[in-house]
């Protein structure tokens, strides 16, 4: 199947290099101490953060650090056939461990120690991508909920078809069998944070894939940057004040 | 939950008691209600209902089935919800079943009717195709997003407004099918029938706290409530199905005067809800 026509443009008529449009909202959970919506072409998640908070299970408290959980769950009607179990199997799983991951290593763990930062991932349309989405949207919940991270965290997927390296795969491009390269980092510091990848690349096809996706993770840096400038007033404050003491 | 001191719940009783409620309600107004309509592209029909800080999604899905042998004329209509840990944390993981359960059985309990069929909300006969043979499944699918009290009520009304924005596709059956086969069908991408909402209810809880009872309780309304009682209204003012919660029991009376609240009450919610809805749906005809 032809993934990229002729004259350069894909299913959805974008150009190879171009990332579907990006739409953020915060504050979208009244109750939750931080919350977020992200947008990234069809993909739809919501990310609550509950937190800086009292240990709910003693055995599990961090006496120097604060202990970071995550949970992603999608809804019933987010993919195209109706689904039956919406959370607890492997795949939410994993990708509830993955965000842990990356996010944790983002906080400043250690200014809160003896506490739990929870954070909640809820996709709401699945169209590829959901991975990325659900990354970005807890970083701008972080940032709403005012925990101190080092930078933010973004994230980006790219894939390789009919021989060219595609930015922001949707959910027929992933399906298609080819390489899913999923990238996020650390903006300001510049840093890989995650790194993930299915089927096989060569080498040098692998660096120009992976070169995309970090291309689009600046870019929704950027978009996070300008939309949202108020926040970042608050994390250079913690940074600044991390630096200096 | 954050819990609440002794003067914060005195404080509470204590405006309900006097009609005037801490966000400076009446006892029997609703907070402002929100309808977003077709905010799922892929479902059949969908809807976004705020009301206050509780914020829910109602999605409509339709596939092709066959019908139960019980019910020959009639299609199936399945109701779920699930309660999102962006609500509240104590619904990570198996938390939320048991809420979720409660609220899945209240809903059907007021849309679908009875067992056999009668009495329901949605007029499952305009679900049937081919008689016996096949049959829409409608699955309607909640999801709690954001939980600040009256979750029961704001399933409802999202419920509703996803129906009027449901459009079932037409179903061109071929001809000549042998009596015991599956009829060949197919499914029309252009052609969509409204389905007709027009005998769904809506729900209004109503939340008795001390001598009173409120309509549209907040969460922390809700934890000084001694008992609610969930009644579902069609337009007719008939009652298509009641829910008590709540251990202390209640005077016979009281029920009957608490429905004849509720009636009054959904009157104005009727109306609030529909031009909404129809805001809703002109509002996305334009986008």
């Amino acid at each position: 199947m032809e993934y990229v026509s002729p004259e350069g443009l894909r299913l959805d008529g974008r150009r190879p290099v171009e990332m579907r449009q990006l739409r953020a909202e915060i504050g979208v959970v009244a109750k939750a101490d931080g919350s977020a919506m992200f947008e990234m072409g069809n993909t739809k998640v919501i990310a609550a953060v509950y937190g800086p908070r009292e240990v709910q299970n003693r055995s599990q408290q961090i006496t120097d650090q604060a202990l970071v959980r995550c949970e992603y769950s999608m809804a019933n009607f987010s993919t195209g056939d109706r689904m039956r179990k919406p959370k607890g199997d492997r795949r939410s799983t994993e990708i509830s461990l993955v965000i842990r991951q990356t996010m944790e290593a983002c906080i400043l763990t250690n200014l809160m120690p003896r506490s739990q930062i929870d954070i909640f991932v809820q996709v709401l349309q699945a169209d590829g991508g959901t991975r990325s989405a659900c990354i970005n949207a807890a970083t701008l919940a972080l940032a709403d909920a005012g925990i101190p991270m080092h930078d933010i965290v973004t994230s980006c997927s790219a894939g390789y078809l009919n021989s060219i390296p595609l930015l922001d795969l949707n959910y027929v491009e992933d399906s298609a069998g080819g390489p899913d390269v999923t990238v996020g980092i650390l903006p300001t510091l510049d840093k890989v944070t995650l790194l993930q990848m299915d089927a096989k690349l060569p080498t040098d096809t692998f660096e120009d894939v992976m070169q995309l996706a970090t291309e689009g993770c600046k870019a929704v840096a950027n978009y996070i940057r300008e939309v949202k400038t108020s926040f970042f007033c608050l994390i250079v404050i913690w940074d600044l004040c991390y630096n200096y003491c | 939950m954050v819990g609440l001191s002794e003067g914060e719940k005195e404080f509470i009783k204590g405006g309900i008691a006097q009609d005037l409620r801490s966000d400076g309600r009446k006892r029997h107004t609703y907070r402002p209600i929100y309808v977003e309509t077709g905010v799922i592209p892929q479902a059949n029909g969908s809807a976004r209902v705020r009301l206050g800080a509780t914020d829910v999604i109602a999605s409509v899905k339709g596939e092709l089935g066959k019908p139960s042998s019980l019910q020959p004329d009639k299609g199936k209509v399945a109701i779920f919800v699930d309660c999102s840990p962006t609500a509240a944390p104590m619904f990570e993981g198996r938390g939320g079943e048991d809420l979720s359960a409660e609220l899945s059985g209240a809903l059907q309990r007021c849309l679908l009717g009875s067992k056999s069929g009668a009495g329901a909300g949605i007029d499952l006969s305009s679900l049937v195709v081919v008689e016996g043979k096949v049959c829409w499944d409608l699955y309607i699918d909640g999801l709690v997003v954001s939980a600040d009290g009256n979750v029961l009520d704001a399933l409802g009304a999202a419920i509703k407004a996803a129906l009027s924005n449901t459009g079932i596709p037409r179903v061109n059956v071929a001809a000549g099918a042998a009596n015991d086969d599956q009829p060949e069908v197919d499914i029309s991408d252009e052609e969509f029938l409204q389905f007709d909402t027009s005998g769904v209810p809506v729900i209004v809880t109503l939340t008795k706290v001390g001598k009173h009872y409120i309509v549209d309780a907040t969460s922390e309304e809700e934890s000084q409530m001694s008992s609610a009682v969930s009644i579902s209204i069609n337009r007719q003012g008939h009652i298509c199905g009641m829910t008590k919660r709540g251990g202390l029991g209640l005077d016979p009376s009281v029920i009957l005067d608490m429905v004849s609240v509720a009636n009054f009450v959904s009157r104005q919610l009727f109306d609030k809800l529909d031009s909404e809805i129809s805001a809703a749906e002109a509002d996305e005809d334009e986008s």
